[in-house]
Formats: structure tokens, C-alpha cells, sequence
């Protein structure tokens, strides 16, 4: 139920705030790491490969550079920013406060959305100053940012709550996130990979992200572009409705 | 419930019961507080305190029973409940990426306000709360006591109505003891309902007009200060005399009056201040001068610790 949009859009200040705050983890990081792909896999490895989906290889990297940060910072910043607000009993001042679970939720999703687009858009300006490499469809590009930062956000609201100490935080990232995302389409296209390969890789959902979002970038893509969305757009409305469900029913939040 | 305080409730609470558990936090209590009042809410540790306070606010789940806030149900309209209550916590749990003037904004923001009304009152809140000089910090970098009083006044920017004060003075010093119930009567005489929980006695016997005691989940004792104070059986008068007593005068032994030759003083219980003259005219009577009279009254403490031990 939304009503206290006054109470949603301070819960996005206040997490934008936080942003700021520490931005030397969340903004920088992904800019550097990117610079450094770029510069030691793109122009450096990839001088020597012909061209990928019509581009250059550096330019080929860029979309899964954006995704692979965008997933990352997302989660890890609604994560930590749920868990420590729980740690530490501040979240209870916007539990005390007329604010409806869609509204909290809400507030988180949107501060990672935003989050998320910063990030695209500061990798974005690397990538079209070191490669050339823009969107052709800003529109998909903007859709996909939002499908893929809200369900990273959502699924940071859950290991938020779910999580007994910060070292839990970061198992789904260790064990899961990061290695599908670097096996999921980052670095190369399904087209190189052997056909059993292939068909593993089609189980893993951060390819349908970075493959829908490379499409706006390249025109191409390895999967029907529907496809994506649809896998994408599922999971984002999965990720969502746990989020909003633990946060209704209190889980973890009120005794 | 003699003398307890009449009124349209700020508060009623009817039949709530939580469970953690297998633990009864919370058994089947009513409660209810008057509009204006100044109301204690004392127990031991454990009792259920907390988790009542944290039934009203929302913070906790109930199993069963309706918590009504000024006619709101605070279930079913809740956020016109939670609009009209406060929290000031027992533990710090300020946003640590705030400044001291943002954490009020931003609490205001939360409970739907914004605008240069908000700005304008968290600076007067800064001020009368001694706080405008740390405005621009953290809430890391102020002392327990100014913690304190941040506490306060984030539970005040929404201008609440009923304001609920869990240990409000818990760990501070005594100068801003005696500061903080200052400011408290204050709000009070305005027209601010307190809920108080303390385990300073001394502070809900001359602050709260009304007190209830909890108990293991039971409310074991729910009348006005004053009635509360009249149960007390305590009130003992020592009177030392000039030499050894040689036999207890009859009205005094009437009334099981006990003689420590050791020291020369006879010890009388449960007497009412009003008998006190009566007494020591007795001991007058019978020859003996009075070489030291002390009158010893109850305090809410005993009245509690009597509760307790029940």
C-alpha cells in the first residue's frame, strides 16, 4: 500500500546519502576494475581477436563490465544497507514510522536503481572514451539496468534479512553471484563455447541479463531478446515479491 | 483503583498476549492511559516492558488482543496510530551516516513531513535540547548524555501525542537527570501523554501521576502514584531514648513495638505519618526524654519489592 511517499522517497535520500558516503567502495571500485579490464583484457588480449558480434572486442566487454557491476554493487549495497540497518536497530526508525512494507521496499529498490544507473553511466562514459562502445537503444539498455537493479536490490533485501552476521552477506556473492556472472556472457560470446558449454550456460540467469543488455549495445544477441526480457523480467518479479513478503510479515524485523 | 486519573484514553490496551516461544512474554494484559497523563510503566527486568512497548509502536508481532492509540486501532489504521506516537528507545539506534540535524529530518521525513516547517523545527528542537552546536556531526561524535537527549528529540519531531520514554534516563548523570524531567514535566503540562518505563522508582514516584507494575507478563498493580504510596506498610519510627528502657509502655507493646537495648531505641511499624505525635507522647508519658526521633517513610520502592515478592 504507498500513501507515505513523503516517508518512501527519504528512505532514497537517505540511502543515496549512504552512497556518498562511501563512495570509495561503491562508485570508484567499478570504474577502476572496469578501466583495468578493459585495458588488460579489451585493448590489450583483445587486439588480437577479430571482431565480436560486429564490434571490437573492448567494446564487446562493456555491456558485461556494466552488468557485472551493476549486479554487484546493487546486491552488496542493499544487503549491507538492510543488515547493518538491523544490526544496529535503525531500521526500526522507519518501522515505527507510518511507512507501509511496499513503501520500505520501495525505497530500497529505488536508491538501487539509481545506484545502478550512476554506475552505468560513469562505466558507460569509460567505455565511450576508451572504445567507443554506446548503446544503440538507450530505452533497452535503461529497461534492462532497471529489471537487473531491482532484482539485485530485491535479493539484497533478502540476504539482509536473512543474514545472522555480514560473512553471510557475502556467501551468495562468493559462491553464486560472481561466478555465474563471470561465466554467464561477460567475456565472450556463447558462439565460442562448445555446445554442451552452451546449453549449461542457457540455465544460468545472469546470461539472459548481460545478453539482453548487450543487445543494446550490439543489435545482437545469442538468445531471442524476448527471451531475456521474459527470464530477466520473471526473476525481477520473483526477487521482488520475497522482498516484499519478508518485509510484511516483519521476518527478522519484528519479533 | 482509586484516584486513578479519569479521561478519554490515550492509550487502552485489551487483552494482549505475546508468545515467544514457549516463553509468555505478555499475558493477557489491559491497560489503559488517560489523555495528558504522566504514566510509569515499572517492572523488573524481563517482566514484558519492552515487548509491550514494542507492541504499541509495532515493533513486535501480538498473538492476541487490540492496542488502541487515541481511538486507533493500531492494526487496522495503523498509520494514523503510528503518526501519533513517539519512541524514544533505551538503546541508541541513530542512522551513524546522518548529521545530528539530519537524523531528525530525516525521522520526520519517514512519518510523511517535510518542508522548511521541518527544517525550522528540528533547529528548535537542536536548540532547547542543547544540541545545535553538534548540529552538522554525527551522533558517534556526542557524549551518553547529549545521546540522550538526541533520543528525546528524535521522538519529538513529529510533534507526537503520546510519547512513550523507555528508560529514559538509564546510564546518564544526575545534573541531566534532574534536566531531562524538567523538560519532560514540560512537555507533559503541554498536553504530551508519557508513557515512562524506569528502574529508577524514585523518578516515577515524583513524576508519573499513575503507574502500573508488571510482572511476568502480568500487570500486577495498576492505580495513581498516591494510592499506589497508601499501600505502603513500611513507614517505621525509631525513637532512641536517654536511658534503658525498663518496660514497654502498654500502647507501645499494643502495637508490637520492638526495644534494642543496644542501642536504646524502640522501632514501630506500618505507622501512619498521623500517629507519629501519639507515639512519642507515649514514650513522653513514661518518663523518658527523646534523645533522637526518626521518622522513616515508605517509598514506592518497598510498595514494588512488596509486589515482587508476592
Amino acid at each position: 500500500m504507498l500513501g507515505n511517499w513523503t516517508g518512501l522517497w527519504t528512505l532514497v535520500r537517505r540511502e543515496m546519502v549512504r552512497t556518498f558516503k562511501v563512495i570509495n567502495q561503491v562508485i570508484w571500485p567499478p570504474i577502476i576494475t572496469t578501466v583495468l579490464y578493459v585495458l588488460v583484457f579489451g585493448l590489450g588480449i583483445g587486439s588480437r581477436i577479430p571482431t565480436v558480434q560486429g564490434v571490437s572486442y573492448a567494446a564487446f566487454l562493456i555491456p558485461g563490465l556494466i552488468m557485472l557491476q551493476v549486479i554487484d554493487q546493487t546486491y552488496g549495497e542493499s544487503s549491507s544497507s538492510v543488515f547493518q540497518g538491523r544490526f544496529l536497530n535503525s531500521i526500526q526508525e522507519m518501522l515505527i514510522a507510518p511507512m507501509s512494507s511496499l513503501e520500505i521496499v520501495g525505497g530500497f529498490i529505488i536508491s538501487s536503481i539509481l545506484r545502478a544507473i550512476l554506475i552505468a553511466l560513469l562505466i558507460l562514459g569509460v567505455g565511450a572514451v576508451m572504445v567507443h562502445a554506446t548503446p544503440h537503444n538507450w530505452l533497452l539498455a535503461l529497461l534492462v539496468t532497471v529489471l537487473v537493479s531491482s532484482l539485485f536490490g530485491a535479493l539484497g533485501i533478502v540476504a539482509g534479512l536473512l543474514a545472522e552476521k555480514f560473512d553471510h552477506i557475502a556467501v551468495l556473492t562468493t559462491f553464486v553471484i560472481t561466478p555465474l556472472v563471470f561465466v554467464g556472457g561477460v567475456f565472450t560470446t556463447t558462439q565460442f563455447l562448445p555446445p554442451f558449454v552452451r546449453n549449461i550456460t542457457l540455465f544460468n540467469p545472469m546470461f539472459y541479463m548481460i545478453d539482453a543488455f548487450r543487445f543494446a549495445f550490439t543489435g545482437r544477441s545469442d538468445e531471442p531478446l524476448w527471451m531475456s526480457l521474459g527470464v530477466v523480467g520473471l526473476l525481477t518479479g520473483g526477487a521482488l515479491g520475497a522482498a516484499l513478503t519478508m518485509t510484511a510479515r516483519g521476518y527478522k524485523l519484528r519479533a | 483503583m482509586s484516584g486513578f486519573r479519569e479521561g478519554p484514553p490515550a492509550l487502552r490496551i485489551e487483552h494482549l498476549s505475546k508468545h515467544y516461544g514457549t516463553l509468555v512474554a505478555v499475558d493477557d494484559i489491559c491497560l489503559q492511559v488517560a489523555q495528558g497523563d504522566f504514566f510509569g510503566f515499572l517492572g523488573p527486568n524481563g517482566a514484558g516492558k519492552t515487548t509491550t512497548i514494542n507492541a504499541i509502536v509495532g515493533l513486535a508481532k501480538i498473538d492476541a488482543g487490540r492496542i488502541d492509540i487515541f481511538g486507533n486501532d493500531n492494526a487496522r489504521d495503523w498509520r494514523v496510530a503510528r503518526r501519533l506516537v513517539g519512541l524514544a528507545p533505551q538503546e541508541y539506534n541513530f542512522d551513524r551516516f546522518l548529521s545530528i540535524r539530519d537524523i531528525l529530518i530525516y525521522q520526520a521525513g519517514y512519518y510523511g513531513l517535510s518542508g522548511e516547517g521541518v527544517r525550522r523545527r528540528a533547529d528548535v528542537l537542536l536548540e532547547r535540547f542543547g544540541l545545535a552546536s553538534k548540529a552538522r556531526d554525527t551522533y558517534l561524535k556526542l557524549s551518553g548524555g547529549m545521546k540522550r537527549r538526541l533520543t528525546l528529540a528524535r521522538a519529538l519531531i513529529h510533534e507526537p501525542r503520546l510519547l512513550i520514554l523507555d528508560e529514559p534516563t538509564a546510564g546518564v548523570d544526575v545534573e541531566l537527570r534532574i534536566e531531562l524531567w524538567g523538560m519532560l514535566r514540560e512537555l507533559n503540562a503541554a498536553g504530551t501523554t508519557i508513557i515512562l518505563t524506569t528502574h529508577y522508582l524514585e523518578e516515577a514516584e515524583s513524576m508519573c501521576r499513575n503507574i502500573a507494575i508488571i510482572e511476568a507478563g502480568c500487570i500486577v498493580a495498576m492505580d495513581s502514584t498516591v494510592a499506589l504510596l497508601a499501600r505502603r506498610r513500611h513507614d517505621a519510627l525509631s525513637v532512641t531514648l536517654d536511658r534503658p528502657l525498663a518496660v514497654m509502655p502498654p500502647e507501645l507493646a499494643a502495637r508490637a513495638a520492638r526495644y534494642d537495648p543496644a542501642t536504646r531505641t524502640i522501632f514501630l511499624d506500618r505507622l501512619a505519618p498521623a500517629d507519629v505525635p501519639a507515639a512519642l507522647a507515649v514514650v513522653e508519658k513514661a518518663g523518658y526524654e527523646l534523645a533522637d526521633v526518626e521518622f522513616k517513610r515508605a517509598s514506592l520502592q518497598d510498595v514494588f519489592l512488596d509486589l515482587m515478592r508476592k
